[in-house]
């Protein structure tokens, strides 16, 4: 609308003078166009109590309901942590805990009883947590050869420089090298349930599927290909220093062994922040009718390897169902529900606001 | 080449040292050394003509493009930056990828340098390429050696500078047009050095020209011939200008003085770089950041000592290879340089470059604004400075002169007073614009000046009658031919507007039958009116052929002055019409047609001390030597030898005249006896002849010729230029002090004032000269500038130059405010000492254009280039830099920042090191430009019809302003971590998955904030917007799909596509976004409770245009 009215002008003030020179020189007259001119057709919103108003409503309309569905949805999920550092006189691992050191060759094991009030009907997931400690490390977070775990046979003999110190023991090359896959949580968790019958069934654990998808078939692979004969795929390369078996004896499946085993990959994946949980089992759920984890009573025994006392961290075993949502945390639902009613109530506020003044800005006096 | 011994080519060396350095050349002509050696030739010392404007060479392009870039202390510190990133103990992530801002960064500049140095040396071949004629083999520019001839013919453009030898024209007079030079567009008198014969062979040039030393002075040049006789003198008047074209002559031969030293080289400086008080601004604000970017390192390196206060060694903490930690105080140290390196964002990088961008589109803008431009000149807004646009919209005070800038400078004719008699040319006033003060300015000043037929037509009777419409005619046709060439300057249709007085043409008449033409002053003065003058007469079709005979309709006045050209469009609408002028002789037409030729003796040239000029001619009738003087009326009083009571009466008359505005003139005639002018005429000569003191000599010989003068009198006015009054109210209601500096008399200054509109009350201060000096002595300083900030006009009159830039620097230095000075014409101390110096191509002189920091070709052009360009280049580029420090602390070195707390403060970052680069070079590094470039709060209509906003444009930088964003950017960024930092907590959220929604949100609370900052919303700014969300998604998915292992040990891989197929990314991104962004509430409220000005303004721009018309006018009354 502005732009075309001042195309008319545009016309009639071409001129072009004859310089003294003869020759026609173009006129130094500028572009009318609406760039030039400033003048590009354009949307001016303003902030004021009456059109922001709507957005605060349909902010709060949107966000509350969300809110309950989050807060419901994470309510029901059910969760059990257990704390099994050890650290005091009364935990069953306090003797594990003191007489802990990494190259200990006789495994301590703990067992912690622990109860379930309420069935837990679908998959069951099974974490284990750390807390303070720092996976984040600057230094610790570059400590790695990704090339390596990607089954390249050059950085498997010489790793990068990044992993070390933990590069090479002895002369030879450590595989996999680096302090992450050096420090590598290697406690053992299993679930007994204590029938009331007073007998312990074992709860069968999947291993495979806690780790991404992209992570076991494209980010990590074993060196030589396909070739099933581990030890002379990994022959020259020395074992973690504090690793108690080679990285081709993690597992006895071929598919779940090397880099490419699960737990391995997932100890990798290094945690954003000093409290985490990484997932460590799976409890699949069997049968339609029964829950994958009944009401009772249950063990958890403990192979105690992986020490925490020198950072002052602790370890547990986490027990959840999931949800779309993923874990347990109210947080979100609570947020939205907060901030929905918050906007709705400024809403309110601008709503008054709007009928006190909204008109007078049109007879607004600009003098002040 | 023969071999020379070292020693001769030193001592060579050194003697063309000694010859450049010399205060007099002496040069000869090449032309009997043509065939010798070049250690011959006697002028070799002298550079040749071949240009060379780069700065660079093409090999040695990038180091010494470096060591310019380095002068910026901004890439220093940064290029120490990436430095530091390779010392191994910082162990920074990637070392490599920390150099790539500053490499882009370098390399644009370098490549923008490089490209306007490519475009300089195409330039300068071309020029060094164009052909010329030399008498000698070689034909082009670059080839033109001092001590050759060369012959340019008409409209050519001369090479270098030339001392003017020979042309085709008999008579030696030659013009040049040096518009190229100066911008004048008025043709210049050149004459050949006198005493040559006309038959000029080069070869047979035997002289030796000495010269002075090259310098910049346009014009002022001294040299001497020496042919073996006797010296003969020549001036600037004989020098050929490199840039000019030769005009009214076939062709011209000259010598060259000078090559590449010339004039107009000397005189190229180039650009200027001002520094505004936003960028003075901003330094602080930089330097606050360089000290909360210390504090937060310091945090950092103090809260890592912390690990190590752990009972043992845990398995995170990684020994050097020697298997060694480091002591806690040396880690400590370590870590204050790793987290400067993580937070060194803080410091914006690219903000210098921004604002860069965005000050070449503002003097885009400006430069292209059509309102802006002038038909008549064809000339636009020039920015010359080019980084201080922003201070237009920080003006408080300004000071503005008179003469060709309030006023056009376009003389016309008005009233004369002839021998004590008034003649008041009542005819005029309905063309006059100040002749009654009391009457109300619109009328005056709607007043369409060209209806002149009428009243002349009627009351033109009897005799008169033929004669008049001979004129009208004359001047209709001199109108058509002069707007077909509109460049001639001072030639304007409203000069020939003046309407003779009855009384006067009658008495004219009178004593033209009565025969006693030769005693008659009011002839004489006429007469005066027509000769003493320096205008050059050409004809609007042939100006070079000025033999042939002439018609007075087709003639066309060129004169350096405005009010000379009045004064012959004036004695022509008598009758008394200048036909030609050649150096020795002045035709002059008599009303009853009879052509006079008047042999001109001599002509005492115009200078400042003395004011006035004068002509020496032979009368043709009487034989007599009459000498004309023309000058200011102080100056011309003293030397009277007329009556007292015609001096008395003329003196209330002139008194009369400045009180109605008129620039008063008086003209004087004396009769010089035979003796007197031989014997002067031979003090005069060896004047010309001198070359030491040259100007004084020839000053003191016009003093002495210039006594006991009879006086006759006229005033002229200066007519005020188009809407000044609109422009000084609407200034003066944008809360800006003009003063008026001037040079005129108290009476004309403040009746100049009044008809602007710039007095209206009586709180006004009228200073003059001698006041003025004293009250600007070190002691009355202070109180002499309270008094002033007291009054609503502070008018300053008989003021000299140096007195105006003081008065600019004592207000600047004791109030602390921002200043312009405007000036049409030559006031180039008072533009220099301002903060801010616009010149108006005016009609007199380009001097004051060429030193100033803006040129506009009016007065009124003022009003839209401050109300309106001022107000938007200072908004835009204040919110662009506030936006910058915004972004770039709340972006990322907030958030790695807070995460520090988390991860040991180690210096981790959540995010891959590209994906953070590419987050500040790629995704939000265009918007803010975008922002600042386009955005338009306040429309010009607006800003136009309510001058009051301008006043409150100017907080729109202040020190809070600045720190509310810090504080703003503080809230966002502890919004933006906490939010999804207690969503993922306790779960098994990897580094980097947990780094996405943050960099996301990140992302969209800068983006959403910039939103709601843009005022108006245009195509362009939808499509940078979305499109930056776009290449921020498109370039992260496609890298994490991409990088498997190719930028270890950091590894994004499929990071983004895991996170986009789950909702609790989108749901963490929204909340956080909107959180974030909730504080703008209290925008709206003040928005709505208590809206600022400049938030009604934008109401109102949303109304359609006539409401809004038409709630302005409402307003006003």
């Amino acid at each position: 609308m502005m732009a075309s009215s001042y195309n008319a002008k545009d016309e009639d003030g071409n001129i072009t003078v004859s310089g003294p020179g003869g020759g026609a020189l173009r006129s130094k007259k500028p572009e009318n166009t609406a760039f030039k001119q400033q003048r590009l057709p354009a949307w001016q919103p303003i902030l004021t109590a009456g059109t922001v108003l709507p957005a605060f409503f349909g902010i709060g309309l949107f966000f509350i309901p969300i809110g309950i569905g989050l807060y419901v949805t994470s309510n029901n999920i059910k969760e059990l942590e257990i704390d099994y550092t050890g650290s005091d006189m009364s935990s069953p691992c306090f003797n594990c805990s003191q007489s802990f050191s990494w190259n200990s060759t006789k495994p301590c094991t703990c067992t912690i009883p622990f109860h379930l009030d309420q069935p837990y009907d679908s998959n069951v997931f099974m974490y284990y947590g750390l807390s303070n400690f720092y996976q984040n490390h600057r230094r610790y977070v570059k400590s790695r050869d990704d090339s390596q775990l990607n089954g390249d046979s050059g950085s498997l003999m010489k790793p990068s420089k990044e992993c070390e110190p933990y590069a090479y023991f002895e002369k030879k090359p450590i595989a996999p090298c680096g302090a992450i896959a050096n420090s590598m949580f290697n406690d053992t968790l299993e679930l007994f349930y204590n029938n009331p019958n007073g007998t312990k069934v074992k709860i069968p654990l999947t291993s495979t599927g806690i780790a991404w998808w992209t992570d076991k078939h494209v980010k990590f692979r074993n060196p030589g290909g396909s070739n099933p004969n581990f030890t002379a795929v990994f022959q020259g390369t020395a074992k973690p220093v504090n690793w108690r078996r080679p990285v081709y004896e993690l597992d006895s499946d071929p598919e779940n062994n090397g880099f490419i085993n699960e737990d391995f990959i997932v100890w990798m994946r290094t945690a954003a922040l000093p409290t985490f949980r990484k997932l460590y089992r799976i409890i699949q759920k069997k049968d339609d009718l029964l829950p994958t984890l009944p009401r009772g009573s249950y063990t958890l025994e403990v192979v105690y390897n992986y020490p925490v006392r020198s950072f002052e961290g602790r370890k547990r075993m986490i027990l959840s169902t999931i949800s779309w949502m993923g874990g347990k945390n109210p947080f979100l639902g609570i947020a939205y529900i907060t901030v929905g009613s918050v906007c709705f109530f400024l809403g309110v506020i601008l709503l008054i606001i709007h009928h006190k003044y909204g008109n007078r800005s049109n007879s607004a006096d600009i003098s002040s | 080449m023969t071999w020379r011994s070292p020693l001769a080519l030193v001592r060579d060396a050194l003697a063309g040292q000694r010859a450049r350095e010399r205060d007099l050349r002496s040069l000869v002509s090449n032309l009997p050394f043509e065939n010798q050696k070049k250690t011959r030739q006697p002028n070799r010392y002298f550079s040749g003509n071949a240009i060379k404007t780069t700065k660079y060479t093409f090999l040695l392009f990038i180091p010494m493009n470096l060591y310019e870039q380095f002068h910026r202390w901004a890439n220093i510190y940064f290029v120490g930056l990436a430095i530091l990133n390779f010392v191994p103990v910082v162990n920074a992530f990637q070392p490599e990828v920390a150099l790539i801002p500053i490499l882009v960064i370098l390399s644009l500049t370098a490549l923008k340098d490089g490209w306007e140095d490519f475009r300089r040396y195409q330039s300068d071949r071309k020029i060094n390429n164009t052909p010329c004629f030399i008498y000698s083999m070689k034909r082009r520019w670059k080839d033109v050696r001092v001590g050759d001839f060369v012959k340019v013919v008409c409209n050519e453009i001369i090479p270098a500078d030339l001392l003017l030898l020979h042309i085709s024209d008999p008579n030696g007079v030659c013009h040049v047009e040096t518009a190229n030079l100066d911008g004048e567009t008025n043709l210049k008198q050149r004459r050949v050095v006198p005493g040559l014969c006309i038959m000029f062979v080069p070869e047979s040039f035997d002289s030796t020209v000495v010269c002075e030393r090259p310098n910049n002075n346009l014009n002022h040049f001294i040299c001497y011939e020496k042919p073996d006789r006797e010296k003969v003198g020549a001036g600037i008047e004989s020098l050929l200008l490199r840039g000019c074209k030769v005009k009214n002559t076939q062709y011209a031969v000259g010598f060259v003085v000078y090559a590449h030293e010339t004039k107009s080289m000397l005189n190229n400086s180039g650009a200027r770089y001002k520094r505004s008080k936003l960028e003075r601004k901003l330094n602080t604000d930089v330097i606050f950041c360089v000290i909360l970017l210390f504090t937060m390192c310091l945090i950092g390196a103090v809260h890592s000592l912390w690990l190590q206060a752990l009972p043992g060694v845990p398995p995170y903490l990684v020994p050097y290879s020697t298997g060694q930690l480091d002591s806690p105080a040396l880690s400590g140290f370590y870590m204050f340089f790793t987290m400067i390196i993580l937070l060194q964002i803080l410091i914006p990088i690219s903000l210098y470059v921004s604002i860069e961008l965005v000050k070449i589109s503002q003097i885009f803008f400006i430069t292209n604004d059509i309102d802006l431009y002038d038909e008549g000149t064809d000339s636009r807004a020039q920015c010359k400075t080019l980084n201080i646009t922003e201070d237009l919209g920080q003006i408080e005070y300004i000071f503005s002169d008179k003469t060709g800038t309030l006023t056009e400078n376009k003389m016309v004719f008005r009233r004369c007073s002839i021998m004590g008699t008034e003649y008041p040319h009542k005819e005029n006033i309905r063309l006059a614009v100040l002749d009654e003060p009391d009457s109300e300015e619109e009328v005056i000043f709607d007043q369409p000046p060209r209806t002149p037929q009428t009243g002349w037509s009627l009351e033109a009777e009897d005799t008169n009658l033929e004669d008049a419409r001979h004129h009208h005619g004359g001047r209709r046709k001199s109108k058509i031919s002069l707007n077909a060439d509109s460049s001639v300057a001072f030639s304007s249709p409203l000069e020939t507007e003046v309407i003779p007085d009855r009384k006067l043409l009658q008495k004219i008449s009178k004593t033209e039958s009565s025969g006693r033409q030769q005693m008659d002053p009011y002839l004489d003065f006429f007469l005066a009116l027509a000769i003493c003058n320096t205008v050059v007469v050409s004809t609007a079709t042939a100006q070079r052929q000025r033999q042939s005979a002439l018609t007075s309709d087709n003639l066309c006045y060129e004169a350096e002055s405005p009010d000379e050209a009045a004064l012959v469009y004036a004695a022509k609408a008598y009758g008394f019409t200048l036909m030609a002028r050649t150096p020795d002789s002045v035709t002059v037409r008599l009303p009853s047609g009879k052509d006079l030729v008047f042999e001109v003796l001599d002509t005492l040239a115009f200078d400042f001390n003395r004011k006035r000029m004068s002509v020496l001619v032979r009368h043709p009738v009487t034989k007599e030597h009459v000498l004309y003087t023309k000058g200011a009326d102080y100056a011309i009083m003293e030397l009277l030898g007329t009556p007292y009571a015609i001096a008395a009466d003329t003196q209330y008359h002139l008194d009369c005249y400045a009180k109605d505005g008129l620039r008063t003139l008086c003209f004087t005639k004396k009769i010089v006896s035979d003796e007197v002018y031989e014997s002067w005429s031979v003090k005069r000569r060896s004047a010309l002849a001198a070359i030491n003191d040259r100007e004084e000599l020839i000053m003191d010989t016009a003093v002495q010729l210039e006594t006991k003068l009879s006086l006759l009198a006229t005033g002229i006015e200066d007519r005020l230029q188009e809407s000044v009054p609109d422009t000084i109210v609407a200034l003066r209601e944008a809360g800006i002090q003009v003063w008026v500096l001037t040079g005129d008399k108290p009476e004309t200054a403040v009746n100049i004032s009044y008809a602007c509109s710039l007095l209206k009350d009586e709180d006004l201060l009228v200073i003059d000269g001698h006041t003025l000096a004293m009250a600007l002595s070190s002691d009355l300083q202070d109180r002499f500038v309270d008094l002033a900030k007291r009054c609503r006009s502070v008018v300053c009159c008989r003021v000299t130059p140096l007195q105006k830039s003081d008065v600019v620097k004592v207000v600047q230095d004791k109030l602390k405010v921002m200043t312009l000075a405007v000036d049409g014409a030559n006031d180039v101390n008072m533009i220099q000492a301002a903060d801010v110096g616009i010149g108006i191509l005016g009609q007199e002189g380009m001097q004051a254009v060429m030193a100033s920091d803006f040129a506009v070709s009016h007065f009124k052009h003022l009003k839209k280039l401050l109300l309106v360009h001022g107000h938007w280049c200072h908004t835009r580029l204040a919110n662009m830099i506030i936006y910058f420090f915004y972004k770039n602390v709340q972006a990322y070195v907030n958030m790695l920042f807070w995460y520090q707390f988390f991860c040991g403060f180690s210096g981790t970052t959540m995010i891959d090191y590209w994906l953070l680069i590419f987050f500040n070079l790629l995704f939000t590094s265009v918007p803010p430009i975008m922002f600042g470039i386009m955005d338009n709060d306040v429309s010009a209509e607006m800003l136009l019809g309510v001058p009051e906003l301008y006043k409150t444009g100017q907080g729109e930088y202040k020190s809070s302003t600045f720190w509310v964003a810090i504080l703003d950017a503080f809230y966002q960024s502890l919004v933006c971590f906490f939010i999804p930092y207690m969503a993922y907590w306790n779960s098994d959220v990897d580094l980097f998955t947990f780094g996405t929604p943050l960099n996301t949100i990140s992302l969209f609370t800068i983006l959403l904030h910039l939103s709601i900052e843009i005022k108006a919303w245009t195509w362009v700014h939808w499509l940078i917007m979305v499109g930056s969300v776009g290449l921020y998604f498109i370039v992260t998915v496609a890298y994490s799909a991409a990088c498997i292992t190719c930028n270890p040990p950091s590894n994004p891989y499929w990071i983004l596509q895991r996170q986009m197929a789950d909702p609790m990314f989108y749901l963490i991104c929204i909340i956080s976004t909107v959180v974030a962004l909730l504080p703008y509430t209290f925008h709206v409220l003040r928005n709505s409770i208590n809206p600022t000005p400049l938030m009604q303004a934008r109401h109102l721009d949303k109304l359609d245009p006539f409401s809004r018309d038409q709630w302005i006018k409402e307003w006003r009354s």
